[in-house]
């Protein structure tokens, strides 16, 4: 077959001529330009237009990233740490890649610490991406890697850890998920906190993912560390002093702040009912409210001793002028005043330390509306303090023009304008420090604090030391307010709250003071907000939480005793009586 | 068997490089005895460029393999799977080489027709699997099988058979020309119907190729040369998708991320690559940023992993495969074997033009069609058939050597 094939093949004539010879060989010519046609264009591309097909490149994948600064720590006075920012991963996923067995799911779930049901209409919602868990610790996040689900992925993040829990929680605040502040320290000093991310170039695929690091563009700057002029010490002893009261009182909140008189820092301050800052589940309005800024509160009689002040530093009256207040009831007006008790006639310093509203009205009656104006407005009352907290409130402070003589009257004693706490307790820095006002600092304080401005002149802050040292001493209405070791001065606060422009049967007990009495070193300023458990004036809620504080405190920052410690004068049965303080009411 | 005997004189001879007479005698003219019983040179570019193949489909597939659910995120799926095609080749070119290029003769007709009617039953639907809005693959269980690219095979046979049968008409416009028009008008019907437009192209290039190198009437040719031409272009404007893709390659930079994306992405691969590349594994275009980088655009690939020494590198070793391709042909011619040094030459044509347009097309010398890189991309029916041409071309080469030393073919 194959050779008759072969036989008829090359015997056929027709074959003689050859198929010609040229043809290949134009053909393989052709092929071979070809070639040389890509290897020349090869070497345009690869070795002549290399640059701009680069540029074209980088174009396309190559990303600026940003690299996250780690936030600043915040440390109390001493260093100790109150917010520090720890490592966390966000697990997230690719719902379209993240095709799970039930059983995966379920094991997910279980680590993440979340609903089967609630897992899976995460994966099953209709988006691109999805953040399955944030803040998740580095232990269970690595438990998640190590199954190696498809789709499900993770990115660190930063989680603010607050060792000082909720003793520290309102002067701190918080920040949220992107590490931004919210509240607090937190939110006030945020720029100086969260410093500056830096800039990395990298190049992504184009799902995303780096695949190489081409260069360092700018290095993150970490957030600075904000040392506070809190110390965790006297804050944790004001704090247990508020928890206690709200134990015994069961008021609805409280709050105490004190301050250093020598520099204006605030050493600490506490709210109940408070948080814990690294559980944030399930908070109420009520537990975050920081109420020594934000609530303005009508003050009561611990605004007397500064009518006193002013009648004193005009020279209307002295501490020894006598002052009729007569059967314990005044009218003016259509309005009557009374006080809890008919005083007769009493020296202006018993006016202060008995807590006399007539006494304190008769005072003022001799001062002119503007000039009362003026003083509130040099004590700061009616200006927010501009410390940086979030919701800070200015008080109430109506222009004198407007004040009817029955409301100049009321306002001697601490009604008809409001105030926050952190506002009292600086305005009683001018008793404290010789007539001065030194604004107030969250920071520590390194250098020489700042210079005051004189309200009272140094006279007569240290007359009215002697007034106030009175108003916490036997006779006077706080005497639970006494320290052992340490002379004490200050004074009571028993005010009616407004509800719905009405003054109800609902109060707020104070007491804002300063010790020791003879070289004061600090301020501080309670507040019980309606107290439910029956007593209810300043002196017996608020003074004795007062009294804790301040023996601490002073004891903390290793203040010499200035009076021998003998047993206190507080005598259990003058209890009663020295609270029985000039509580009062406008009726018209 | 006539292979093992032929595979064990080769390495004898192989080991023999210190018998110098028998190497200067191999070196000197035709007339002796050749030194070897195959082309070395073929065989050693041949798989140089198979397993360079390997090795870039594993590095360009690797990304998308790993990150896709069909895949099954296995890293190495397509490097299995081009592995066993390449395997099943082998195994294929091994059988094809047993059979002489008589009966290779016999069996061209019936083949050409049987690869027509594959292309009929790729177009019934519900038989044909349509991919990317190509019908093109017929599913036979595991595997798909791509009929066109078993057509190329068949159309170098058939054309080859076509025009020994024909020898003396070929000077005949009518006779010579006519048949083989109106058979190839049927093919490339049946191929733009898929469509395949990369495949219409080669193989009527093969097909003209071989009957050009057959003696076909040059007038006539150019005539219709110029007349395919036309062609060519009145298809191109009729059809926006193919026009679309003639504008893509003309500037990619005009519409970079529509129709310009790929052959930009290509371009930037080679721009990446500079003279020696980014190095294997490197690529930053494979990342999901080049499509069909482990198929049409694997030069892209090697062109940035391994730089232009790697393009070299591949083109040289084309030119070589084609080269000897036509040397083998013409080696037959000489010995009278007409249909043997066709198909040889067939072959060598659609090696040729199919890398070189593939090549083209990555580097945006063409406009963008499907094709494969052969011998290297990734694609099961494609590297199969370019095995079993290799090994029929291997036949031819082994033939000639056989009566060159007065053996029979």
């Amino acid at each position: 077959m194959k050779k008759q094939r072969a036989v008829t093949f090359n015997h056929n004539p027709l074959l003689k001529r050859e198929l010609p010879a040229w043809r290949p060989r134009i053909i393989m010519l052709a092929l071979m330009g070809c070639s040389l046609a890509l290897v020349g264009r090869a070497l345009y591309l690869q070795g002549v237009n290399n640059d701009f097909l680069q540029a074209k490149g980088e174009s396309r994948y190559a990303r600026v990233l940003e690299v996250p600064a780690t936030r600043g720590r915040i440390t109390d006075r001493h260093g100790d740490i109150l917010a520090v920012s720890t490592p966390v991963r966000a697990v997230w996923a690719l719902p379209a890649d993240a095709r799970l067995e039930p059983a995966q799911v379920r094991e997910l779930a279980r680590l993440l610490e979340m609903n089967v049901g609630e897992l899976n209409a995460r994966l099953a919602a209709g988006r691109d991406f999805v953040y399955l868990k944030r803040q998740v610790p580095p232990e269970v996040a690595q438990a998640v890697a190590d199954l190696r689900l498809p789709g499900i992925h993770q990115e660190k993040e930063y989680r603010r850890y607050y060792p000082g829990g909720e003793v520290m929680a309102h002067i701190l605040g918080f920040t949220d998920l992107e590490d931004r502040g919210q509240e607090g320290i937190e939110l006030a000093f945020d720029k100086r906190l969260s410093g500056r991310a830096g800039a990395r170039r990298v190049i992504k695929d184009r799902r995303g993912q780096i695949v190489e690091d081409v260069e360092a563009i700018r290095p993150p700057r970490d957030g600075d560390e904000v040392a506070l002029s809190i110390d965790g010490k006297i804050q944790y002893l004001a704090w247990s002093a508020l928890r206690e009261a709200m134990e015994e009182h069961k008021p609805k909140a409280a709050a105490a702040v004190v301050l250093d008189v020598r520099t204006g820092e605030v050493l600490a301050l506490v709210n109940a009912p408070t948080f814990n800052p690294n559980n944030r589940a399930n908070l109420t309005g009520a537990q975050l409210r920081n109420r020594v800024f934000t609530d303005a509160f009508e003050p009561g009689s611990v605004m007397k001793p500064f009518i006193a002040a002013l009648a004193l530093e005009r020279g209307k009256v002295k501490l020894n002028t006598p002052i009729d207040t007569g059967n314990g009831r005044m009218t003016i007006g259509t309005a009557t005043i009374s006080d809890t008790k008919r005083h007769g006639v009493i020296t202006m310093a018993q006016v202060v330390q008995k807590s006399s509203n007539i006494g304190t009205v008769k005072m003022a009656q001799q001062l002119g509306a503007e000039e009362m104006w003026h003083l509130f407005d040099q004590l700061g009352f009616g200006t927010p303090l501009n410390l940086g907290f979030p919701g800070e409130t200015s008080g109430r402070l109506r222009p004198a023009k407007t004040w009817r003589p029955i409301e100049q009257a009321t306002m001697s004693y601490g009604h008809g304008i409001s105030t926050s706490l952190i506002q009292m307790a600086r305005a009683y820095l001018v008793f404290a420090r010789e007539g001065e006002l030194v604004p107030l600092s969250l920071t520590r304080v390194d250098g020489t604090p700042s210079s005051g401005r004189r309200v009272f002149s140094a006279d007569t802050a240290r007359q009215m030391r002697t007034v106030l040292a009175m108003a916490a001493g036997p006779g006077g209405t706080a005497i639970r307010a006494q320290v052992p070791g340490y002379t004490v001065a200050g004074k009571t606060g028993t005010a009616h709250k407004l509800e719905d422009g009405r003054y109800a049967r609902k109060y707020i007990s104070s007491f804002v003071g300063f010790a020791p009495a003879s070289d004061p070193r600090i301020v501080v300023a309670v507040m019980v907000d309606e107290p439910s458990a029956g007593q209810h004036y300043g002196g017996t809620v608020a003074a004795p939480v007062f009294s804790r504080i301040t023996e601490g405190t002073l004891r903390t920052l290793g203040v010499a005793p200035d009076m021998p410690l003998t047993p206190l004068q507080l005598a259990r049965r003058g209890g009663d009586e020295a609270a029985s303080e000039g509580s009062s009411r406008e009726s018209m | 068997m006539k292979f093992a005997s032929t595979l064990t004189g080769l390495l004898q001879r192989e080991g023999g490089a210190a018998d110098p007479a028998r190497a200067a005698s191999g070196r000197l003219g035709r007339q002796g005895a050749p030194a070897r019983e195959l082309d070395l040179l073929l065989i050693w570019a041949a798989v140089g460029l198979l397993l360079l193949g390997l090795v870039m489909v594993y590095s360009a597939s690797i990304a998308i393999a790993e990150g896709s659910r069909f895949t099954a995120y296995q890293s190495h799926y397509f490097l299995l799977r081009h592995a066993v095609f390449l395997a099943v080749g082998i195994g294929l070119g091994l059988m094809a080489f047993q059979l002489p290029m008589a009966r290779w003769q016999q069996l061209a007709p019936a083949l050409f027709v049987a690869g027509v009617v594959l292309l009929v039953v790729v177009l019934i639907p519900g038989i044909g699997r349509e991919v990317n809005g190509a019908q093109r693959w017929l599913s036979l269980g595991p595997v798909n099988l791509q009929p066109s690219e078993l057509m190329k095979i068949f159309a170098a046979l058939y054309a080859a058979d076509y025009t020994v049968r024909k020898l003396d008409v070929m000077g005949s416009f009518v006779k010579g020309f006519v048949p083989m028009m109106a058979v190839i008008l049927l093919v490339g019907f049946l191929l733009l119907r898929e469509p395949d437009f990369g495949a219409f192209v080669v193989i009527t290039t093969i097909a003209f190729g071989v009957l050009f190198l057959g003696g076909v009437n040059v007038r006539v040719f150019v005539l219709l040369a110029v007349v395919a031409v036309i062609g060519f272009v009145i298809l191109i404007w009729t059809s926006p998708y193919r026009r679309d893709r003639i504008f893509g390659f003309m500037d990619p930079w005009q519409d970079a991320y529509g129709k310009g994306y790929q052959l930009s992405h290509s371009l930037i691969a080679f721009g990446r690559g500079e003279w020696f590349g980014v190095g294997l594994g490197g690529s930053v275009e494979k990342l999901f940023y080049l499509p069909e980088a482990h198929t049409d655009f694997l030069l892209a690939v090697i062109a940035e992993e391994l730089g232009f020494a790697g393009v070299l590198t591949v083109v040289a070793l084309f030119a070589l495969v084609v080269h000897r391709a036509f040397i083998i042909g013409r080696e037959a011619i000489k010995l009278e074997r007409y249909f043997a040094g066709l198909v040889a030459q067939g072959i060598g044509l659609w090696i040729g033009i199919q890398s070189f347009i593939n090549m083209g097309v990555n580097m945006g010398l063409l406009p963008t069609k499907g094709l494969t890189l052969p011998l290297m991309s990734f694609g099961g029916s494609g590297i199969v058939a370019n095995c079993v041409a290799l090994a029929i071309l291997l036949r031819v080469d082994w033939e000639n050597r056989q009566l060159l030393r007065g053996g029979r073919a």
